[in-house]
């Protein structure tokens, strides 16, 4: 399926991973391919999707603070919500960051948390059954829903554009949840899209 | 002045949405410093039983929530 990815949407699929490394984030979700879409400074930004989405004013500045705002950094990770509650019972948190810091390097605080592993008999380490990657189903529900949508507008190539539209025929992600927080309504988008492919065609 | 009123009154919010998301707050930072000093006392040689004793849980427990995590030696430089 992935040869018929256009350079952009591979970039897209490329920078989602990025974007969900750089957030901390343990899986790559829809939301991710949302913000690969509109990185100007990657390739994934240039695509038609991006266009549709900067052009409809989506930008990633906003798509990424309500991301963080939903889940945060990381499912376990200190972020600007904590701070708050702490503060609300006295604890300062940049003050402990501060100090954990200067004893233990930078970035000391926000180091990946424990995990427990699980060990097999005789205490080997067992086997990790790979449920395919770094995706979250949704999000690879959404690159199955691509192809989808290029084979329905007779396109042999999956672009940027396919992709999006698959984020939004699958439309329950966190991508399109935050999509629709920023005001902008799925099928009018949708509908954008086409008609942007249109204009190009 | 009225900063540090607004404060008192936060810090005994009878609100549980409120109250609550300060309590996980607080899980979170304990999990963090937790992973920084076990780090810690791992890179500086010390046994899983000294750890479990200093945290007063059992060496099976901390054993189990912290190995297998890449031992972070401090670093060269500093």
């Amino acid at each position: 399926m992935f040869e018929r990815f256009t350079d952009r949407a591979r970039s897209v699929v490329k920078g989602a991973v990025a974007e969900s490394r750089a957030l901390h984030h343990d899986k790559v979700g829809t939301e991710h391919l949302l913000l690969a879409m509109l990185d100007d400074e990657r390739e994934s930004g240039g695509g038609v999707a991006g266009r549709v989405l900067r052009g409809a004013g989506v930008t990633a500045d906003d798509i990424r603070a309500r991301i963080e705002s939903h889940v945060g950094q990381g499912p376990r990770a200190l972020g600007t919500a904590d701070a708050e509650a702490l503060r609300q019972i006295g604890i300062d948190l940049e003050a402990v960051r501060r100090k954990v810091e200067e004893a233990f390097g930078e970035g000391a605080l926000s180091r990946p948390p424990a995990r427990p592993h699980s060990r097999g008999l005789f205490g080997f380490r067992r086997r990790r059954y790979y449920t395919g990657g770094p995706f979250s189903p949704r999000a690879k529900k959404v690159l199955e829903l691509s192809l989808r949508e290029a084979i329905r507008l007779k396109h042999k190539h999956i672009g940027t554009e396919h992709v999006l539209l698959g984020l939004l025929r699958e439309g329950e992600g966190l991508g399109v949840m935050v999509l629709t927080e920023s005001g902008v309504e799925v099928e009018d988008l949708r509908r954008k899209v086409i008609e942007e492919l249109r204009a190009t065609a | 002045m009225t900063q540090a009123v607004d404060l008192a009154a936060a810090a005994s919010s009878t609100d549980p949405k409120v109250g609550l998301r300060a309590v996980l707050a607080l899980r979170r930072l304990l999990e963090s410093l937790e992973t920084v000093q076990v780090d810690n006392a791992r890179a500086q040689g010390w046994s899983w039983q000294d750890i479990a004793a200093a945290l007063e849980v059992s060496r099976q427990a901390v054993h189990k929530k912290h190995a297998g995590r890449p031992v972070v030696r401090p670093s060269q430089e500093a």
